[in-house]
């Protein structure tokens, strides 16, 4: 529908074996060759025979391992591939595995590895995380439980790392919360969401892979309730409480909610799977004590054509405030969004649509954009979004994982993989009536250090403009622009997909981040409004990865969408960069690209941010106010060293 | 100057009321070894005198127990002024204020108090740095014309805190 990345992923242009160097009309002269060939050929065949083989015997369904993998659009042919970790476990793809073999692998340094790490954003110290889990607030801490793989900086081993904080930004590590060692999460204990009972106990439900690979739910609980840390937790001894139902595959079943209430005082949860491998669908299941749950009947909705539904997310927004709601409420005033992430696409979809708790069915406000055909929660790199409920100042906050896009190899050089996005206030957007908006959490204004303004600098066609701020890479940028038409405009068609080089009458226009002062290295994020046949405009808002560095093994691509700008609206950005990752925000948060950027010369003292306009028929005027971020400095918590003496 | 002191006079006075009358101890030196380690040597003789406790531990403690006073004491302050306040400029800042030292009084400074008698400096350490930066946070709403109203409480926080964290350093590293 949209202009969303390019359909055919840039690793078809490397296709994944070496043509054979052979002509059969020369067969005198190439005798030698094709013999070679031949013997070459045998060989390979009968190793990915092989690998396929130990593939199958892993996981019972062996078409769709292949379908899944974001790297291919077709299954492999003889030749052996890497595959993503995670899908012979029966999860989405976990990983960029390397079409290039360690020979083409860029020359890393340990400047260039080092500088990727983010200033602010969470990550473990080391190895690789995954999903966000269970985030909730308690007594006057923030938790947040994630994917964790404490031997290794790819998937596997999966455990729930926790981290605690005050105020959703400087986080502080606390010792591993869970880890996979009963029989039915011995191979990985997945993702999950937390509940708070109106009596304070706290249920954590979550997905277990058993040692079958069968997905079951979970139940556990804080030890000690009157640990404001809620470092230790126990299993429920009868585990698991919720196993795959009848018609259910046993590895499409996973990921629950966090349960929401019902006026007769009984609990829901929903969990997303599928249904003849293409319809995704929500399964809802009711419970009184979270131990003995009961399937309902039908889903609390399915969209043909999705596939398997992950990381299934189920909240109630107010139409009319700007605060949040708890997970439990309902009725006039309100909305329901369901979210899913999709397996098949490794993207994040929504849709804002009502709930009847008596039916248990979610429909939505416009078929059209039904859950997984329309909008995305994020249209950068973005995955297994999860929302909680905030009753510390009533907020719905969202937390997103941002994978590598660049190797396996490079994230095993430098030893982690992964970071999450800031935390996201979520409101329903009552101008459009038709999406949220996202905003990063206030508490990040605490890192404020001093801030850079620019007045209606004006930024004629095809020009560039340095900004002469400090540092350029812990940034928080507002930035608002005005056109001034300087010709005659027609109707265009132009999206997101050429990137910022694509010149068209109206943009694009915007900010270069993370850009050196050559500009061999940029990133730029940016508006493209376009003149319609029914003599609209409509904007594109961009952010474009293709130059963002210079190493060739990284995964560069062109995010975006088209964004509602209301008539009495200028186009506003809001980008928070920092390192390796940009948080890029349209129109006050009505669509959000986040992006991952891994150059080679734009570090340190040597990234710049720059303004330019690349239309050809408009002057920009800009107003920007950019302030430098100080880290947050994310470290273990200070628990007391024993002083030897 | 002036109105911090008065204010400082009238919550020590407002704890001294509430508190158990202590019999007099030798323990002035103490407090005054332990009070030259802290950045605020004045506030913090000032806030331990008369004050029972012939060690660090209790010290601390009392120490502690004063931030939570002034901080519950500044709340509810600011909870006043936000309803006077409701349709100025002043509302926003002093709302968000509130909702910063809500959780401090109601969890995190009890729990810091609690951890500091079980033995927990790291917690009690950490939480306490964390309520002056709540504190400088409160402070940083205002700006411009909006002049801020509670310059003097949170400061008054904010070196109590730095007085409370420098006392506990001492109990987890020793003189």
């Amino acid at each position: 529908m949209d202009t969303n990345p390019s359909d055919t992923p840039s690793d078809l242009e490397h296709a994944p074996y070496t043509p054979l160097p052979d002509n059969p009309s020369q067969a005198r002269i190439r005798r030698p060759f094709k013999v070679f060939a031949a013997i070459f050929a045998s060989v390979i065949f009968l190793l990915s025979l092989v690998t396929l083989i130990i593939n199958q015997s892993q996981e019972p369904l062996p078409v769709q391992n292949q379908n899944r993998s974001p790297s291919t659009s077709r299954p492999t042919k003889s030749f052996s591939k890497p595959e993503p970790r995670g899908v012979a476990q029966g999860v989405s793809p976990k990983s960029n595995p390397s079409f290039f073999g360690d020979k083409v692998s860029y020359n890393w340094t340990n400047a260039m590895f080092s500088w990727q790490r983010t200033g602010y954003h969470f990550q473990p110290e080391k190895n690789w995380m995954n999903d966000p889990d269970g985030p909730l607030f308690y007594k006057g801490w923030y938790h947040l439980f994630y994917q964790y793989n404490p031997d290794s900086a790819t998937w596997g081993n999966i455990t729930w790392g926790h981290a605690v904080s005050t105020d959703l930004i400087h986080w502080l590590y606390l010792p591993l919360a869970m880890v996979p060692d009963h029989w039915y999460d011995i191979n990985g204990v997945w993702t999950g969401s937390a509940t708070l009972l109106p009596d304070g106990r706290i249920v954590m439900l979550y997905t277990g892979s058993t040692n079958e690979s069968v997905q079951v739910q979970n139940l556990a609980y804080p030890a000690n309730l009157s640990d404001p840390l809620l470092i230790d937790w126990i299993k429920y001894p009868n585990n698991p409480v919720i196993k795959p139902p009848k018609g259910i595959e046993a590895d499409e079943f996973r990921d629950p909610t966090t349960a929401w209430m019902e006026p007769n005082g009984t609990w829901r949860i929903t969990i997303g799977s599928r249904h003849k491998k293409t319809i995704g669908i929500s399964l809802v299941y009711q419970t009184s004590d979270f131990t003995t749950f009961k399937l309902m009947n039908g889903v609390l909705h399915a969209v043909p054509g999705t596939g398997m539904w992950e990381c299934v997310d189920f909240y109630p927004v107010s139409v009319n405030g700007s605060t949040g709601l708890d997970t439990s409420a309902n009725g006039p005033g309100t909305k329901h969004v369901l979210k899913a992430s999709l397996d098949d696409t490794k993207r994040d979809h929504y849709a804002l649509g009502v709930y009847d708790p008596v039916a248990d069915k979610w429909t939505p406000d416009n078929p059209k954009e039904d859950v997984g055909i329309g909008l995305q929660v994020d249209y950068g790199r973005y995955y297994a979004s999860k929302t909680f409920y905030d009753q510390n100042k009533r907020r719905r906050i969202l937390w997103g994982w941002i994978n590598e896009t660049d190797t396996e190899t490079d994230d095993l050089a430098k030893g982690w993989a992964s970071v999450q996005t800031i935390p996201r206030n979520v409101i329903f957007d009552n101008k459009t009536g038709t999406n949220i908006l996202q905003w990063p959490v206030e508490e990040i204004e605490s890192l404020r250090l001093r801030s850079t303004e620019f007045r209606e600098i004006v930024v004629g066609p095809g020009s560039v403009v340095p900004l002469d701020i400090g540092q350029a890479t812990q940034l928080d940028i507002f930035a608002e622009f005005e056109l001034e038409i300087t010709s005659e405009t027609k109707p265009e068609n132009y999206g997101c997909r050429g990137g910022a080089v694509d010149r068209s009458a109206l943009g694009p226009f915007g900010l270069l981040v993370i850009a050196d002062k050559t500009l061999s290295e940029l990133t730029p994020i940016f508006f493209r409004p376009v003149k319609t046949i029914e003599d609209t405009v409509k904007t594109y808002f961009c952010a474009d990865e293709t130059r963002s560095t210079k190493a060739p093994d990284v995964f560069k691509q062109v995010y975006g969408t088209t964004v509602p700008v209301l008539a009495d609206e200028k186009f506003q950005m809001r980008v928070l960069v920092d390192h390796s990752i940009v948080e890029s925000f349209g129109q006050g948060g009505r669509r959000v690209i986040t992006s991952r950027i891994y150059p080679t010369e734009a570090i340190f003292g040597n990234a710049k941010l720059f303004l330019f306009n690349n239309a050809t028929g408009v002057n920009v005027k800009a107003t920007l106010k950019i302030w430098e971020l100080n880290s947050a400095f994310i470290h273990p918590f200070p628990f007391d060293q024993i002083r030897m003496e | 100057m002036k109105t911090s002191v008065t204010s400082l006079s009238i919550i020590l006075l407002y704890i001294l009321l509430l508190s158990t009358p202590l019999p007099l101890t030798q323990c002035g030196d103490l407090i005054d070894q332990i009070c030259k380690k802290t950045p605020f040597h004045d506030l913090c003789v000032l806030s331990l005198q008369p004050n029972s406790g012939t060690n660090v531990k209790s010290l601390a403690s009392v120490m502690a127990n004063l931030v939570l006073s002034n901080a519950t004491d500044t709340l509810n302050y600011i909870q006043g002024l936000v309803k006077q306040a409701t349709g100025t400029p002043l509302e926003r800042p002093l709302a968000d204020c509130a909702e910063l030292y809500i959780p401090v009084v109601k969890y995190n400074l009890p729990q810091a108090i609690n951890a500091l008698i079980r033995g927990r400096y790291g917690f009690a350490n950490y939480v306490i740095s964390d309520t002056a930066k709540q504190a400088d946070a409160c402070e940083k709403n205002f700006s411009g014309e909006n002049k801020s109203p509670l310059t003097d409480r949170n400061k008054l926080i904010s070196n109590l805190c730095d007085v409370a964290v420098a006392i506990i350093r001492i109990l987890q590293k020793g003189l």
